[in-house]
């Protein structure tokens, strides 16, 4: 893809996403973020973030990004967190900058064959290594995470098990007889299921989603990277913590507009993020002059509370919409990215908000 | 895209420059020096082992912290710690020799655990292994020795703590807790008494490694109700039904390393089994109570031995300690306080009678300087013919600089050049040398000037680098068979023959142009 005329290379924030597996659920989610990515042909590994500007977009398999970030050929990336996890050292480069994305839930975990009946718990494995181990053998362990599996069964009291590092179908390894047990990710446990291996109690090694990582140096070395990633950060952010946000607009009889409020503040599940926005409504011709339009965010799971209570207040109909976005005052992101690059960002301040957000209105409270 | 990485040192690794490590070599030196005195032999193992061996009795905490790696698929570690790889050494080749064994160690040792100040991922340990002699005779002996090697380098003022395995390993097996279990337990000892863990968490976590069912709510939990039914039905029965199941419900277990028997048979022993958590709770509990009663040893005695009536347990722990540390009296060894803590447990798991471990209390908190104790079961675990008992001590060479440090009482650094001698000509050289030489064989540290950029030159050096000597031998001197010896603090010099300049230099320093130390 030509880059536009005078643009240095170096000056353009390179993001990294999955190629596969992930590829459709991240681009769902970056677009939904406002982080639309423009790409003229879907076979093509490059592309472009429509907003904010300057930032190109790669497409690399989800297991490379990890290494692609760290040794800085990209600055920012789109990976599983268990890959993260697995392959961090450190002193590497790479800062964790959004955890939890959201998406892409998935589980590393221990399986053993289901004929292992008396096998239910982490606690009866330890018992089977130190049995194996007795008997002159080991617990084969196979897996594609060595670093995570080594440390969770260490730190579980079984000292004794090989690790069969494996990057094929690490379900089969028992039937197979390369492995005893299996340390894989799952996402609906079907695949486990089919290869006739069960999950057992305490034997999660570890949680992992979607997650942003980027490169410490290379985000610290230009302020231009720095600026479009806090861009990206504030989005997702502010898009994340809209989704568990609602807003709710009544219409509601009242003598005043303090009379309203003083009604609605009453109920703290529908005093709102700050507290109630309240607009007089202007009747059609005839209609009566003490309506008053009522818009408060709530939490999703206080919905219901919250529209019994503006029926309580005298409202007569409650709409409901989706917030797209919540900033708040402060990026958390940006204290988090500071944090994680160890520098103040160049120039003492960090943009607003209204400077980032480009030609989009956001929905919802401030 | 092209960028050069910067070298720097390895986190949680330090780079000792001069003077600290000359320091650092003068206290192992010393240390080595008393070992000798109570006839430990050095003994040289090697830093890289098999993981294998540390993981066999040294427990949990040094497994996480050990730099293990694959190697060409052999498992390889960097020692995390001397006695295990002292053992296999004699194992190989010593188990002829007449006992008891005395071997003295030191070089680096690794573990990978969270910098901070004093701790390290490379660090030094000096220490010895007693082998083959049991009882408080020997144990005297092993604690004379730490003590006399910490206190030969200018440790004051230690705290020596003493404890015994075996109150607390004959506690859990009476409580019917096994080997793993009991190594669990042993090992959240220290955390315990530090009050870093919570008792509860530890009681809950120790049972559930150890079987426990899992407490309500965890939707991990896939079964167990298999081996409730089974239970139920008695033995025969349920062996038969367990065996019909794996035969006929399609539980493929071709490939696998363990038989349907086996399986069966543990499933039937689990069911059996009861639930660990009373027992672990008991020994917690009891763990912890020795912890409460630690303190002065008579005192401290008294009070646990009416414990171990009232539990009724064997007080042979307590009398060994009572004699162990009446004997080591008769060293002359100066602790500034000794305790007994029956909770000492030192985290590695092959001890099994007297341990104890030495710290310097400052105002900037505790710091150990040396650990050890009797692990009479090693030799044994590791492989050997027969069961032989065995005890030593080791200590953190880079702690005890840090005790010193703290206390001001670091000896002043010895001066690294007494004498600079200087070729006035390049024609000069070759005599130089022979006057450096004739120097270096009387003793005298002695730096030959290679800049050749004269005498000035090199005597504001010697000044800047307060080298209290200077040898010029110039065109004169060489025809001559003599050397300008000068003093510089007092500015003055003298021309000697060259069989003379040895004596002259040693007089010299002895004068007082230099006692060998920096001021």
């Amino acid at each position: 893809m030509p880059r536009p005329a005078g643009r240095q290379p170096a000056e353009e924030l390179r993001l990294a996403l999955p190629s596969k597996g992930m590829e459709d659920e991240t681009l769902r989610f970056l677009a939904a973020c406002g982080l639309s990515v423009d790409r003229s042909n879907p076979r093509q590994y490059r592309a472009t973030l429509r907003n904010p500007p300057g930032v190109a977009v790669l497409f690399q398999r989800a297991a490379d990004i990890f290494d692609k970030v760290d040794e800085g050929s990209v600055d920012l990336g789109i990976t599983g967190y268990d890959i993260v996890a697995e392959h961090q050292r450190e002193d590497d480069d790479v800062a964790v900058l959004y955890r939890e994305l959201g998406y892409g839930r998935c589980a590393l975990v221990l399986a053993v064959p289901d004929g292992w009946l008396d096998v239910a718990t982490i606690a009866d494995l330890a018992e089977v290594a130190t049995s194996l181990w007795n008997k002159g053998g080991e617990l084969r362990v196979a897996t594609k995470y060595a670093n995570l599996a080594r440390e969770f069964l260490y730190r579980h009291g079984i000292n004794h098990f090989s690790i069969v590092s494996s990057q094929g179908a690490l379900e089969a390894a028992p039937t197979m007889g390369y492995g005893d047990v299996v340390a894989d990710l799952m996402t609906s446990g079907v695949t486990l299921r089919e290869n006739r291996l069960k999950t057992i109690a305490g034997g999660t090694i570890l949680s992992s989603e979607a997650c942003l990582i980027g490169n410490r140096r290379q985000l610290a070395a230009s302020e231009t990277k720095l600026r479009a990633t806090l861009a990206i950060l504030e989005l997702i952010e502010a898009y994340l913590r809209g989704r568990d946000y609602l807003s709710l607009t009544a219409n509601v009889r009242g003598e005043s507009e303090e009379v309203v409020a003083r009604r609605i503040t009453a109920h703290e599940a529908i005093a709102g993020l700050r507290g109630p926005t309240i607009a007089r409504v202007y009747p059609k011709a005839g209609g009566e002059r003490d309506w008053f339009s009522v818009t408060v965010v709530v939490h999703r799971d206080a919905l219901l509370a919250a529209v019994e209570h503006l029926r309580k207040a005298g409202a007569a109909e409650v709409s409901v919409v989706d917030v797209h976005y919540v900033f708040e005052h402060r990026s958390s992101a940006f204290a988090a990215l500071r944090r994680q690059l160890g520098v103040r960002v160049r120039g003492g301040q960090t943009p607003g908000p209204e400077e980032l957000l480009v030609g989009r209105s956001p929905v919802g409270e401030f | 895209m092209l960028h050069t990485p910067e070298l720097s040192r390895v986190r949680g690794t330090v780079d000792f420059l001069p003077p600290d490590a000359a320091l650092l070599r003068s206290l192992e030196q010393a240390m080595h020096a008393v070992l000798a005195l109570y006839a430990y032999a050095p003994i040289a193992t090697p830093v890289l082992e098999t993981t294998d061996l540390f993981l066999r009795k040294s427990g949990e905490e040094i497994a996480t912290r050990m730099y293990s790696f694959m190697h060409w698929n052999r498992r390889l570690c960097l020692r995390p710690e001397f006695t295990a790889s002292v053992i296999r050494a004699y194992l190989q080749h010593l188990q002829d020799r007449p006992l008891p064994l005395r071997l003295a160690y030191s070089g680096p040792t690794f573990r990978y655990e969270k910098p901070q100040r004093g701790r390290y991922r490379q660090f030094t340990e000096v220490g010895g292994e007693l082998i083959g002699a049991a009882g408080p005779a020997a144990d005297a002996e092993v604690l004379a020795v730490a003590c006399g090697a910490l206190e030969s380098v200018g440790v004051r003022d230690y705290r020596l703590t003493v404890g015994h395995l075996g109150v607390a390993l004959e506690l859990l097996g009476q409580l019917g807790i096994d080997e793993r279990g009991q190594a669990l337990i042993v090992g959240q000892l220290e955390p315990l008494a530090r009050k870093q863990a919570d008792p509860d968490a530890v009681v809950e976590r120790i049972a559930l490694l150890l079987g426990a069912a899992a407490a309500e709510g965890d939707d991990e939990a896939p079964d167990g109700a298999l081996g409730e039914l089974l239970a139920r039905v008695g033995p025969e029965t349920a062996e038969r039904l367990a065996t019909e199941l794996l035969a006929h419900a399609s539980l493929p277990l071709e490939g696998s390393v363990r038989s349907p028997a086996e399986i069966v048979q543990r499933l039937l022993a689990k069911a059996a089994r009861p639930d660990p958590t009373p027992q672990v709770r008991t020994a917690i509990e009891f763990l912890q109570q020795l912890h409460g009663l630690a303190g002065p040893p008579a005192a401290a005695l008294a009070r646990l031995d009416a414990l171990l009536r009232a539990y009724r347990l064997d007080p042979a722990p307590l009398e060994e300690i009572e004699a162990a540390l009446s004997l080591f009296a008769a060293y002359g060894a100066r602790p500034g306080e000794v305790v007994v803590d029956l909770s000492l447990a030192r985290g590695l798991r092959y001890y099994t009678g007297l341990v104890f471990e030495i710290y310097d209390d400052g105002p900037d908190g505790r710091l150990q300087l040396c650990g050890g104790g009797r692990y009479d079961d090693l030799v044994r675990a590791l492989g050997g013919r027969d069961a032989v008992p065995a005890c030593g001590f080791s200590i953190g060479l880079e702690r005890a600089k840090l005790a010193l440090d703290r206390h001001g009482a670091v000896p002043p650094p010895a001066r690294p050049v007494q004498v600079l001698v200087v070729p006035v000509e390049a024609a000069d050289r070759a005599a130089a040398v022979a006057a450096a030489q004739a120097l270096r064989a009387h003793g005298l540290r002695v730096e030959l000037d290679l800049r050749g950029r004269g005498p000035r030159v090199a005597l504001r050096h010697a000044a800047r680098e307060d080298v209290p000597l200077a040898v010029l031998v110039g065109e004169q001197e060489r025809a001559a068979g003599s050397a300008v010896l000068r003093r510089l603090e007092a500015g003055e010099q003298a021309t000697v023959s060259l069989d003379e300049l040895p004596a002259a230099a040693l007089r010299a320093l002895a004068d007082g142009a230099g006692d060998g130390r920096h001021a």
